[in-house]
């Protein structure tokens, strides 16, 4: 299972939404995934003034529950945040294959339009990417249309593609090469 | 005249910009004042001056035949020229009053009107006409940026007003208290400047330009969560009367530089506040230090304030 990632549904998550994203990251990245539902809502993130959830606490809890495969990636509803953010899409812990995304300012409705599923599994997929690409230890790109560029606002991720620019992906190999060379822990 | 009859079009003057008083008294078809409106310093007039002169002087000799790289008159000259109900004051001009003629053939020096805008404008700042934004925090443009985050905008009589910038005020979050400098103080670029304070933490922050203070923004004593409200405009800092101005604008970030700092500032930001992790779509909150919880604030300071 060494080149497997785990996709773990934290709460409800649509079966399409879990099952393109898994798709992207097997076109994209070369790597298997493992869906995994059944996480229950993470009540013990949750914070009364906010109002929101703490993507660190869910990071934790994601990395300590223990998984067979190199890299895990949570996918949840709820509005995530860290502390110094109005609010994060997602969040990793760089360089150990552990990350979060959240739908919550995904979805069309958020931003008072019509629903439309096609556009959210885009951005679900790019923000995926984009985190496990964190997760390997990539930082920011420079270019706006790689998925490595950084999104402050939802169009930022609109304008991107759903893709690494060649030196990203280049990167992206030469990170996850390493990490699979490492022993399991 | 064909020459300085361009298509009206060509003369857009961009939002935020305006017109030289060389365009404006009709002396020159295009130019957009690049100055701050200070024409004392501003070396495009001086050359105008010269140019005026010099060929006042050869017409004497031999006559001139009139055409558009020719300059004859100089822009009061041909303000002049004007019914005295058209020839409108420079303030007027620059849009810092509706409707002003001047009553002074334009001999600024000796205008009370003048002294009483010099005094007004020292007081408020010149709003900002172009605010953008880099990463979610706002940058005013046409204006000097310190790496310490600080800003430093010339204005018209050559005066240079300081402040903090978005970044600043956003990482110390709600200000409790600032020290000014007294008046007559001599500030040096990338020296202590000022203190700002919040609650018991006290942050010296550095000047982002060499000169003697002349001015200080006195409603920052007891309302000094402006800098938090309006930190490009109402909560400006001191004024001072430069004395290293070009040197001093050297060593400060301009333009697209300032948005290439922002961001990279933002991405250290990041990395010292979230400890091994990548955060996105992040709009930071309006009160950083609040969201640190005191987490290293002193390596804060030092790595953004430069202290
Ligand atoms: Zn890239
Ligand atoms: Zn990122």
């Amino acid at each position: 299972m060494s080149k497997c990632v785990t996709i773990c549904a934290i709460g409800f998550v649509e079966e399409d939404i879990l099952d393109r994203i898994s798709g992207s990251i097997q076109e994209r990245c070369g790597i298997e995934c493992k869906i995994l539902r059944g996480t229950e809502n993470p009540q013990y993130a949750y914070d009364e003034r906010r109002c929101q959830y703490n993507s660190r606490l869910i990071l934790d809890r994601l990395l300590r529950c223990g998984h067979d495969t190199f890299g895990i990636l949570g996918v949840i509803q709820v509005d995530l945040f860290v502390p110094i953010f109005k609010y994060v899409y997602g969040l990793a812990l760089i360089g150990c294959q552990c990350a979060v995304i959240s739908l919550h300012r995904l979805r069309p409705q958020f931003y008072d339009h019509p629903p439309n599923r096609d556009l959210l599994v885009v951005r679900a997929q790019k923000t995926a990417l984009h985190e496990i690409g964190h997760s390997l230890g990539l930082t920011h790109c420079r270019d706006r249309r790689c998925v490595m560029y950084s999104s402050t606002r939802i169009a930022d991720t609109d304008f991107k593609q759903s893709h690494y620019c060649p030196t990203c992906l280049e990167l992206f190999t030469w990170h996850l090469e390493r990490c699979q060379a490492l022993p399991y822990p | 005249m064909t020459a300085t009859k361009k298509k009206e079009s060509m003369k857009i003057v961009p939002p935020g910009k305006k017109k030289c008083v060389w365009m404006e008294a009709g002396v020159v078809s295009y130019k957009l004042c690049d100055n701050n409106y200070d024409c004392s310093t501003c070396v495009y007039d001086h050359a105008m001056q010269v140019k005026v002169a010099r060929q006042k002087e050869a017409a004497v000799t031999e006559p001139l035949e009139v055409s558009a790289d020719k300059f004859t008159e100089t822009w009061v000259e041909k303000m002049m020229q004007l019914p005295a109900s058209q020839r409108k004051c420079r303030y007027m001009i620059t849009g810092e009053v509706g409707r002003k003629i001047c009553p002074n053939a334009y001999e600024c020096g000796n205008c009370s009107f003048d002294q009483m805008m010099q005094e007004r404008m020292q007081v408020e700042a010149l709003p900002v006409h172009a605010l953008s934004d880099e990463g979610g925090f706002r940058v005013a443009e046409d204006t000097y940026y310190h790496e310490g985050h600080t800003w430093a905008k010339p204005e018209y009589g050559g005066r240079v007003r300081v402040g903090l910038d978005d970044f600043a005020q956003r990482l110390l979050g709600r200000v409790s208290g600032i020290d000014l400098p007294d008046l007559g103080h001599q500030v040096k670029q990338g020296e202590a400047g000022f203190r700002v304070r919040r609650n018991g933490d006290v942050v010296s922050v550095r000047s982002p330009i060499d000169g003697v203070v002349s001015r200080t923004n006195s409603r920052l004593s007891e309302n000094p969560e402006i800098i938090n409200e309006s930190p490009y405009e109402a909560g400006w800092i001191f004024i001072v009367e430069p004395t290293k101005l070009r040197k001093n604008l050297k060593g400060l970030y301009y333009g697209d530089e300032v948005h290439k700092y922002m961001g990279e500032e933002k991405e250290r930001l990041l990395s010292m506040a979230n400890m091994g992790t990548a955060a996105d779509g992040a709009e930071l909150v309006d009160d950083i230090f609040e969201g640190l919880e005191g987490k290293d604030w002193d390596k804060f300071v030092k790595t953004f304030f430069r202290t």
